[in-house]
């Protein structure tokens, strides 16, 4: 696996190819025993409940199934039934728009902070840096209510502050704005996520690349897209990959400030409400539920798939 | 490297428009009940009584939020960390493959991973200990810490470690002495991430460890004011703040140490 | 490889593959059975006991009564999680055959926890039910067998704030349906204040709130979309429409609601007894009605408070329940039912208990007809009652972001009911 960001930094080519054979089968066990804690834990932890988990979305359990068993074995029908349902489509594209603003968002607004965090020093900069994350150190049902006061329609400080401009009181949290309103608050959870890590991955960046650009009187506009951007690809592609794995997954701050309410259901704030019986309908449906956290479970496959072609492309 | 000092107030400007809410909590945590659903820019209302609740009620599960932070740091890294190198820079058949499975294993919900864990502890006696929920929590940050130690990893030079293959140092000493300490960034960066990640878990905690009297975390400590019918949120927010304290001056000497900018010195051979 | 990080990789395999192996090869436990008799059985060394009232924390009155309640030479755990959490760590437990022996479970879930074959009966657990109103005992009443028992019971009614109904020229005993109801909101609204609060928010707890208006407009659970069901989706999306609510009822919850009345500025709130403690204690004067029918009288009101259960063992069932006997019949039987109560703020599911409660503390005075009045919500449909509540919910949340249109609100009930 070799990136732009060694090869670049080295001004060498990746040099794999001047190994010998020899040594190479005796690392290949080596790497074995390095990685070997990650395959058990692996096999330990997930296969289990991924298993359990496909299980469960073949068979119709109820509360009373799931307690004593005998749960019938229906094939596919549950997942036929879910995306039949009336709901299913918009669920989806629901989903999409929340994850697809969110990472969006998150990524510029977090590259656009480490940047300006990491080029020029400046006074108190990594105290405020520091700050950037305490969004983070929330639990989400204080943060998640705290978001949900702020946009009350009627007293809220949000609604006040608009006010001040002229702007009519905006009911932020009613069934069509819901979307609109969880993905902001969203975005504000995941951007010192994508600030640490992005930051990082511009310490990793050597700074002799830019002096030698600067030096041949490229601006910093023209620095940020010829050097930080490509260098800065292979950590992009991973926090994007794992913004969007991590988005398709958020329920708490969503469920905390509208209970998957009109627009704001996802795919898996829908998926939390049939396995715990919470929401509006407070029926558990753990089959449901789990043929929803399958669907699931496939788009972040497409996704993992991507990334493969995307890193076998690069190696080519 | 340039100094730019007019970035000091635009920075400000920024922390404290990405603060706000948190002021706002602080905020809540200082005014009366009756007063917190009123809107006030400033406590107007205020009272200093749901800190005082807080500090008599919540001080073990701090304590407790820490070592459980802390064991999830040092599983999660001590399984990531080797397990990264390997994928890295060892040929490790089959890496493409365990990268996707990486992928797809956070996808698992958490509600499923639960009750998994919930089914194997009862059986084997993990059920309500500090140690079974280390374990569980640490399920969140192992696939993302092996991702991006992998990530950073394959960042450095191959000519650094060839190099001390050449001298005669084994694999593993190639490994514990010059990948980890050039991965010291990226690994305070996991271990951030491991931390916060356990540190806000509510899940695992309530499953597996809900009987677990004071040695249970924040996040069930601060359910003590979620009544049937009615929320102290006072208290909440209260703790909240409190809670946020410990975490914050790690994450303050933590950015410090990513700052000093140890590996891209030492990567720049 | 040096030594040590070897031997620390092993250790951490051999600790994952003994998992491993336990997960496989240890064999699932027993399927919880029905059978047991706490007559049967003695009280062991240790109790669990399981309470939805995690605000009760350990030394509160409540915590040292339920433990002061343990047998001779046993010892009781009480731990506490919200209602809904608790009836699904209930369910795991009992399916691992890691039962508690006590559970106190909100009681719309009794028909679905006894259909799902999670609690023992009453005559197994040897509880007794005898003194106990029948409205209030209606939802532990599955097939004709009756399983555990309500200590207590908890119902709404509209909170009033007195010195602006004061100032409006509103007098309260006037407001005996919903004209006057909306009459007296809008003298309040017209001199300054705000209407009213209540929960609207998604789920059972919006579903709990609407029922009086529900039934106080003559709707009945068997058909959710009936026009006297939509009259009073309109009147609480009215409130929105007309500014006399807060548009928050859509996320409020009742603790909210009671928050946002706390203000000061609103002159009514929905919401329950267990906050006519907190009001005669608040900073301004708050009066309590009971909630007014749509032609006039007072309004049914959903049966409120939770039932103390023995939950199906899958071993030593006996012994289980006779714990569960002992510790509900110290905490429900002659006197003692007055003391707990009172450390809920609840009132007593005894009528003789309740006029004890009353005659001592004059804050119950006002709740004592609702309670008589009100009506189980699974007493009729038994565990059908969820799905219906379930369309109720949706009906609520598309009334309430209607405000006011009557179209919307129609459509919205016709929709939830699935027509």
């Amino acid at each position: 696996m070799t990136t732009p960001v060694s090869s670049a930094a080295t001004g060498h080519s990746p040099s794999a190819v001047t190994q010998r054979p020899r040594r190479r089968r005796s690392t290949r066990w080596v790497a074995i025993a390095f990685v070997a804690p990650l395959l058990v834990y692996l096999v330990v932890f997930y296969a289990y409940p991924l298993i359990e988990n496909v299980t469960m979305s073949l068979h119709r359990f109820d509360r009373g199934s799931f307690v004593r068993g005998g749960a019938p074995f229906v094939g596919l029908d549950i997942y036929r039934e879910v995306v039949s349902d009336p709901r299913f489509w918009r669920v989806v594209s629901q989903t999409a728009t929340f994850t697809v603003v969110s990472i969006l968002f998150q990524y510029v607004i977090g590259l656009a902070l480490a940047v300006f965090f990491h080029g020029g020093q400046f006074r108190l900069s990594a105290a405020l840096r520091g700050m950037f994350l305490v969004p983070w150190l929330l639990p989400v049902i204080v943060s998640g209510t705290v978001w949900q006061w702020m946009m009350n329609p009627d007293s809220g400080v949000i609604n006040s502050f608009l006010g001040v401009f002229g702007i009519d009181p905006v009911w932020w949290l009613n069934a069509d704005n819901a979307l609109m309103s969880v993905t902001i608050a969203n975005i504000w959870l995941g951007i010192p996520f994508n600030l640490v890590i992005l930051y990082s991955g511009l310490q990793n960046i050597p700074t002799d690349l830019y002096e030698a650009s600067s030096l041949d009187g490229a601006s910093p506009w023209q620095q940020f897209w010829r050097i930080t951007m490509p260098l800065l690809r292979p950590v992009s592609v991973i926090t994007v990959l794992l913004g969007l794995v991590y988005t398709l997954k958020v329920v708490d701050i969503i469920w905390i400030m509208t209970t998957g309410a009109g627009s704001s259901q996802t795919l898996a704030t829908w998926s939390y409400g049939m396995a715990f019986g919470k929401g509006a309908s407070t029926v558990i449906r753990y089959s449901q539920a789990s043929a929803v956290g399958t669907i699931l479970l496939l788009v972040a496959l497409a996704f993992g798939v991507v990334y493969l072609v995307m890193q076998r492309r690069r190696e080519d | 490297m340039r100094r730019a000092p007019w970035k000091t107030p635009v920075a400000v400007v920024l922390t404290a428009v990405m603060l706000f809410p948190i002021y706002w909590m602080v905020n809540v945590s200082l005014t009366n009940r009756a007063s917190i659903r009123r809107g006030d820019l400033i406590p107007i209302d205020f009272t200093l009584d749901h800190y005082g609740v807080v500090l008599s009620q919540q001080l073990p599960y701090l304590a407790t939020s820490v070592l459980i932070g802390i064991g999830t740091v040092l599983l999660t890294l001590a399984i990531a960390t080797p397990a990264a190198f390997g994928l890295a820079k060892l040929s490790f058949p089959g890496g493409r493959t365990l990268s996707f499975i990486l992928i797809v294993a956070q996808m698992v919900p958490a509600v499923v991973m639960s009750l998994g864990f919930y089914s194997i502890y009862n059986r084997i006696g993990l059920l309500n200990t500090v140690p079974g929920l280390i374990l569980a929590d640490s399920t969140i940050a192992v696939p993302f810490a092996v991702m991006l130690l992998t990530a950073f990893m394959a960042g450095i030079p191959r000519e650094l470690i060839e190099a001390a293959e050449i001298d005669g140092a084994s694999t593993w000493r190639v490994f514990s002495a010059i990948v980890v300490p050039i991965s010291r960034n990226s690994m305070i960066t996991a271990s951030l991430f491991a931390f916060l990640w356990s540190w806000s878990d509510f899940l695992f905690a309530s499953t597996l460890n809900r009987e677990g009297g004071l040695l249970r975390p924040i996040t069930m400590g601060i359910y003590n004011y979620i009544g049937a019918q009615n929320q102290e949120w006072g208290p909440m927010m209260a703790t909240a703040v409190v809670a946020s304290i410990p975490a914050a001056v790690l994450l303050v000497v933590a950015q410090k140490y990513v700052s000093a900018g140890v590996t891209a010195g030492a990567v720049k051979d | 490889m040096t030594k040590s990080p070897g031997r620390r990789v092993s250790a951490g395999v051999a600790l994952a593959a003994c998992m491993a192996l336990a997960a496989c090869t240890t064999p699932q436990p027993a399927a919880p059975s029905a059978s047991g008799e706490a007559t049967k059985g003695t009280t062991t060394a240790d109790i669990k006991f399981w309470d939805p009232y995690p605000q009760r924390t350990d030394g509160s009155d409540w915590d040292k009564l339920v433990k002061a309640c343990a047998p001779q030479g046993s010892t009781i755990t009480r731990t506490s999680a919200p209602q809904s959490d608790l009836f699904n760590q209930l369910t795991t437990a009992v399916k691992e055959g890691n039962a508690p022996d006590i559970v106190v479970l909100d009681n719309p879930m009794m028909p679905e926890a006894v259909s799902s074959g999670l609690v023992a009966t009453a005559k197994q657990a040897n509880i007794d039910t005898t003194g106990v109103d029948a409205n209030l005992m209606g939802p532990g009443i599955v097939n004709g067998e009756a399983y555990g028992v309500p200590f207590g019971s908890n119902a709404l009614g509209l909170y009033y704030n007195e010195d602006l109904l004061k100032k409006a020229g509103v007098d309260p005993a006037s407001i005996t349906s919903w004209d006057a109801l909306n009459a007296a909101i809008g003298k309040v609204a017209a001199s300054g204040g705000k209407g009213i609060t209540f929960s609207g928010v998604t789920g059972e707890e919006g579903v709990f709130q609407f029922l009086p208006w529900f039934w106080g407009a003559g709707a009945n659970l068997n058909d959710v979309s009936s026009d006297q069901s939509v009259s009073a989706g309109q009147l609480i999306s009215d409130w929105i429409g007309k500014g006399w609510a807060p548009k928050s009822a859509v996320t409020d919850n009742q603790s909210a609601a009671w928050d946002l009345f706390l203000t000061g500025k609103y002159g009514f709130a929905e919401n329950g007894s267990w906050f006519a403690s907190a009001a005669a204690q608040a900073k301004f004067k708050i009066g309590v009605l009971a909630i007014p029918s749509k032609a006039g009288g007072v309004a049914p009101v959903p049966t409120g408070g939770e039932f103390a259960v023995a939950p199906v063992q899958a071993k030593d069932a006996d012994n289980h329940y006779a714990n569960a006997a002992a510790v509900i019949k110290c905490l429900t039987d002659g006197d003692a039912a007055l003391k707990t109560n009172e450390t809920l703020g609840y009132l007593s599911a005894k009528p003789d208990v309740r006029a004890a409660q009353v005659k001592s503390n004059p804050v119950w005075q006002p709740w004592v007809k609702s309670v008589e009045g009100a009506q189980g919500r699974t007493t009729e449909l038994g565990a059908k009652y969820v799905e219906v509540s379930s369309q109720l919910s949706e009906a609520i949340q598309g009334a309430l972001n209607a405000a006011g249109d009557a179209t919307a609100v129609k459509s919205a009930f016709a929709t939830a009911a699935g027509k």
